[in-house]
């Protein structure tokens, strides 16, 4: 199998990986403070892991987002290739379902990257924020849906569904994860979230795969609700 | 350089020739044909060194004893003369003082005498080290055996000095003689005479020693009454033998009856233990409970620290580390020392009757964090334990790392990871001696520092008498446990499917041994049931072996050791899957491997790099050479072929063939199939975009036309043709042409009402649809014509003709709207 560019780092990187795809609302709703604030945490994000020795070497990150359509704006990287995010669009629908199904099938390539070159990695996680309702195609909510709820029951896919602000639907998001409840987010506490991800992906890549991960849930007061 | 200097032989017997350095290896055979006795005294001149192991000192026979005093006494004048004592390391005066510190009164009374003995010696030896004729301050306590330390000081030593060293141990004089064969020095291991002269054995008296001593102790572990310590000693000894024989060419004896069984017997479990050990327990402590509330002591905070004979405060310093059952903090104003306190959830009645029972046995040993003291809070409640204070860093953090490995120990050849395995194994080979499995072998509960000791820590999770190891780790856990780590004991065969994981993740720095291309890497448990082990070993080329230069580490390893590796690993053939090397079958194996460096079987110049990029040369012969392209040395190696019966070698190295083609523009070496007119993606987008100086948007460099891009043209409206940008037009239109399009005509007036009726634009689409013009407000806009002022404009028809509505013959009487338009107008 030929080698493809950003392989030479995957291959000779004997650390499991933890893949974690980030699927966004941009829609027109968030514009103003909502992205501001989002994009802030993404990047903040992204250092966070480059300065922890555990997680630097072991998370790859994807970014997804969705408004009326959806694009890939990342795809799986590790650290040292991921490039900080200038300002993201907030413009039109919240097609939810389409973006989770793109961030999944993203997952699933990585995933057979992986495989591949014979890399090993943790549960990949899926971390879902909207601050609406989804108005995309019906059969494709379901469909995303399905797919989440299977992957979570097969112990394939860790996922972390987050509400911002009021007008968030927390009960579709809860339907994308039925072993724990949608967090809203209080304010515009991503940067509280986003320390917290980038704290519980370390903590992953320091245990060994397979092992069962304790989240620190304790660690989520003062940032959300659940 | 030869070695002229004979030696004095003490009796009649023929002196022993040494042959010159670098002769054909009859030499090897030729060398101790006879027996022979050498004079102790030429080992104390300058350039040679004399060394005496513990067990000649507790040696009870009162001739020998005796012959030990008069060797001292041919010695004396010389050594103390030369300034070269007879050298006695400290390792072997700590073994001396620590059995002549035990209660004789529990021993045999053979036992009772050799450890009286020891104390007697000690004493001697300390007048005679005043004396300058023994030198006992020598040896760093790194290697915890003092059999070891002398094959290290052997090995180390070969080209420097010759040695002679003295031990009643058959194993220990065997593998000096075989390190003898290789050395450019005189290596001489003997017995003290009864006129305190050395004694060396012939090579086949030595080695029908060695087989008797085997076969001794084989059939002590068929009839079950062998010790701990028989099991590992068999398994050093059965290949050593084999080593031997091979080496010298000695004749078989019938002294081993059975063959060699050393391997299944050392599967059994041992019915008696070895000294200082632990009872075998097979039954399972009744299930963990959790003591009840205490306070859990922090930073800061004093606690008491309880040993079998002592018990002081201390204060917690700073925390060290955390993990998942409590949290490690130093010991204030003791730097060699921290103490773990358990959290909440871990605090349980199975730690803490285990850590008084491994406190219990006062164990202490350089490398190994045996608890020293049981910690108590204020209330005297258990909250942790004691321990020294390991050197280094967690494995999870070094060698399992490479790109960190790399830049925290960046000299460190292969020979230093072989090393680290070897000091590993010495620590777990002791930990079994005694009865403890590690239970949770993981890189995060082994440390290692720059001087390659490992450190195992962790003792409250070891497995022994009966309580459980509570945790594991995936990686490392054999097939059959299945279900919760604490609910089962786990067997020594379990424990070695984990050594032998650590060992190859050491060696090959962090790389699973069942990583391999294809199969799903996301859930390990499945990959170690398969045991489809992908590294190639003997056959065709495996296309599975995970991609990256682990190939290449892999392929530089010995025969022997991956022949281990491999029959341990793969379920399908491998004929020790199920019966896995013992922690001492790996610490011979990995010895040798130690050995092998700068050996005559070591021909390939890259078998000592932790990274190799290429495989291992295949034969001594096979050729070797520079890469012409990136000109790393040794970088392209012949490949044979069978057809031809020669070697045919590639012309660039592997990663100058893998990436022939590199990136015209910034020259990254880059797969051909990614690189689109000879360059990379990146400096393809570098080269073809650009941004446009009036929107700063990026586009490819062939829509940009005089540094615009095509939004922010100036084109012309396609009307007036006036040049305009293109944001500025509005349907090919300027703002001018399209407010114009949007006025009625004036020229064409309504056929009903003769007022302008139809807009510049809507004529323009009659006539690209090549249609007629409408000549009415009726036809053209399907509404009748709005009623009009005749008075502001007049009709322009002409003058006369009556009205449309001439049809009445009254006088055209104003409508209001009319009037008002004149009024307004008047």
């Amino acid at each position: 199998m030929a080698l493809n560019i950003g392989a030479d780092d995957l291959v000779e990187n004997p650390t499991p990986r933890v893949p974690v795809a980030l699927c966004l609302d941009t829609s027109g709703s968030m514009m103003g403070d909502n992205i501001r604030e989002l994009v802030k945490g993404v990047n903040l994000f992204y250092d966070a892991i480059d300065e922890d020795d555990d997680a630097h070497d072991a998370a790859e990150v994807s970014i997804v987002e969705f408004n009326s359509a959806v694009s890939l704006i990342q795809d799986f990287a590790s650290i040292e290739r991921l490039n900080r995010i200038d300002a993201i669009d907030a413009t039109g629908g919240t097609a939810l379902g389409e973006g989770v199904n793109l961030a999944l099938d993203t997952l699933e390539k990585r995933k057979s990257t992986y495989s591949n070159a014979g890399v090993l990695y943790y549960q990949p996680w899926l971390v879902l924020m909207t601050d609406g309702k989804p108005n995309g195609r019906p059969d494709e909510l379901e469909r995303a849906v399905h797919r989440v709820t299977e992957l979570v029951a097969q112990k394939k896919l860790t996922v972390f569904p987050i509400g911002i602000g009021a007008d968030a639907d927390m009960n579709v998001l809860a339907r994308f994860s039925p072993n724990r409840l949608p967090l809203r987010l209080q304010g515009l506490s991503f940067k509280e979230f986003f320390e917290w991800l980038s704290k519980s992906v370390s903590r992953v890549s320091r245990s060994t795969p397979g092992d069962t991960v304790k989240l620190d849930l304790e660690g989520l007061a003062g940032w959300a609700e659940l | 350089m030869a070695n002229p200097r004979s030696l004095v032989p003490a009796t009649g017997h023929l002196p022993t020739p040494r042959p010159p350095i670098g002769e054909t290896p009859t030499r090897r055979s030729a060398e101790h044909l006879v027996a022979s006795v050498l004079a102790p005294e030429d080992f104390v001149e300058t350039g040679r060194r004399l060394f005496i192991d513990t067990n000649v000192f507790m040696d009870t026979d009162t001739a020998r004893s005796a012959g030990l005093k008069m060797l001292f006494e041919h010695c004396k004048d010389v050594a103390i003369r030369k300034g070269n004592g007879i050298v006695v390391p400290s390792k072997v005066i700590d073994e001396l003082s620590k059995q002549s510190s035990l209660d004789a009164s529990l021993f045999t009374e053979e036992r009772a005498a050799a450890v009286r003995r020891a104390g007697q010696w000690l004493t001697a030896l300390e007048s005679a080290a005043a004396h300058g004729l023994i030198r006992k301050d020598l040896g760093d306590g790194s290697n915890p055996y003092a059999d070891d330390l002398f094959v290290d000081l052997f090995t180390h030593f070969s080209d420097r000095y010759d040695m002679c060293l003295l031990t009643n141990d058959i194993t220990l004089r065997l593998r000096i003689r075989l390190l003898a064969a290789e050395a450019k020095r005189q290596l001489v291991a003997g017995t003290v005479d009864v006129n305190g002269r050395i004694a060396v054995d012939t090579d086949q008296d030595l080695y029908e020693r060695g087989a008797r001593k085997l076969a001794r102790i084989t059939r002590h572990v068929d009839e079950g009454l062998a010790k701990a310590k028989d099991y590992a000693e068999v398994e050093a000894l059965a290949p050593l033998l084999d080593k031997f024989k091979h080496t010298f060419g000695v004749a078989d004896i019938d002294a081993r009856p059975g063959g060699r069984r050393d391997t299944r017997a050392a599967t059994r479990p041992a019915s008696q233990r070895a000294d200082g050990a632990f009872k075998r327990v097979t039954t399972l402590k009744p299930k963990d409970q959790l003591l009840g509330d205490a306070v859990i002591p922090k930073s800061g905070d004093q606690v008491i620290a309880v040993s079998l004979h002592s018990r002081h405060a201390l204060v917690l310093g700073d925390l060290v580390g955390e993990g998942g059952e409590g949290s490690v903090y130093a010991v204030r104003d003791n730097p060699s020392q921290v103490v773990k306190i358990f959290d909440k959830d871990h605090r349980t009645e199975h730690r803490k009757a285990k850590l008084e029972l491994l406190l219990s046995h006062e164990l202490e040993t350089q490398g190994i964090g045996f608890p020293s003291h049981i910690i108590t809070n204020g209330d005297g409640d258990f909250v942790g334990y004691a321990m020294p204070r390991a050197t280094g860093k967690e494995l999870q953090a070094t060698i399992m790392r490479p790109a960190r490995f790399k830049r925290m120990y960046p000299t460190w050849t292969k020979a230093d990871l072989v090393d680290v395995c070897v000091s590993f194994l010495e620590k777990v080979a002791y930990l079994h001696s005694l009865n403890i499995l590690l239970g949770d072998i993981n890189p995060k509960n082994l440390m290692v520092d720059e001087h390659k000791n490992v450190w195992i820590i962790d003792a409250d999770s070891w497995q022994v008498e009966g309580y459980p190891c509570p945790v594991g780790t995936a990686m490392f856990t054999a097939s059959t446990i299945t279900g919760d780590y604490a609910d089962a004991l786990r067997t020594v065969e379990e424990e070695r499917f984990a050594i032998a994981t650590m060992l190859f993740m050491i060696l090959i720095t962090g790389q699973f041994p069942y990583a391999r291309a294809g199969a799903d890497g996301g859930d390990f448990a499945p990959l170690i049931k398969e045991g489809k082990f992908a590294f190639q070993f003997q056959g065709a080329s495996d296309q599975d072996q995970p991609e990256g230069n682990w190939k290449f580490m892999w392929s530089h390893l010995p025969f022997q050791i991956k022949r281990l590796f491999w029959h341990t690993f793969q379920r399908q053939g491998g004929s020790r899957f199920d019966r896995r090397p013992t922690a001492n079958e790996w610490l011979a194996a990995f010895r040798e491997y130690r050995d092998f460096f700068g050996g005559n079987d070591d021909f390939d110049p890259m078998s000592n790099d932790v990274y190799p990029f290429r495989f291992r040369a295949f034969r001594p012969d096979t050729p070797i050479c520079v890469c012409p392209q990136c000109k790393r040395p040794s970088a392209i190696v012949g490949r044979w072929d069978e057809e031809s019966q020669s070697y045919h070698a590639p012309s660039l190295c592997y990663d100058c063939n893998q990436s022939k083609s590199r990136c015209a523009d910034c020259g990254k070496p880059r797969p051909a199939d990614v690189l689109k007119d000879g360059r990379c993606w990146d400096c393809n987008r570098k080269r073809n975009y650009a941004t446009c100086e009036n929107c700063n948007r990026e586009v490819a460099q062939t829509y940009l036309v005089d540094g615009r891009c095509s939004n922010c043209q100036a084109v012309p409206c396609k009307d007036c043709k006036t040049l305009t940008a293109r944001t500025g037009l509005s349907y090919g239109r300027c703002a001018a042409c399209v407010k114009k399009a949007a006025e009625l005509n004036p020229a064409r007036l309504c056929a009903e009402c003769h007022q302008p009726f139809i807009t510049f634009d809507h004529e323009r689409w009659f006539r690209s649809k090549g249609l007629d013009i409408p000549k009415s407000h009726q036809t053209a806009t399907k509404k009748p014509c709005p009623l009009r002022s005749t008075a502001s404009r007049p009709p322009r028809t002409a003058p006369g003709s009556s009205p449309s509505s001439a049809n009445s013959a009254a006088p055209p009487k104003k409508s209001f709207w009319q009037r008002l338009v004149t009024w307004l107008s008047s």
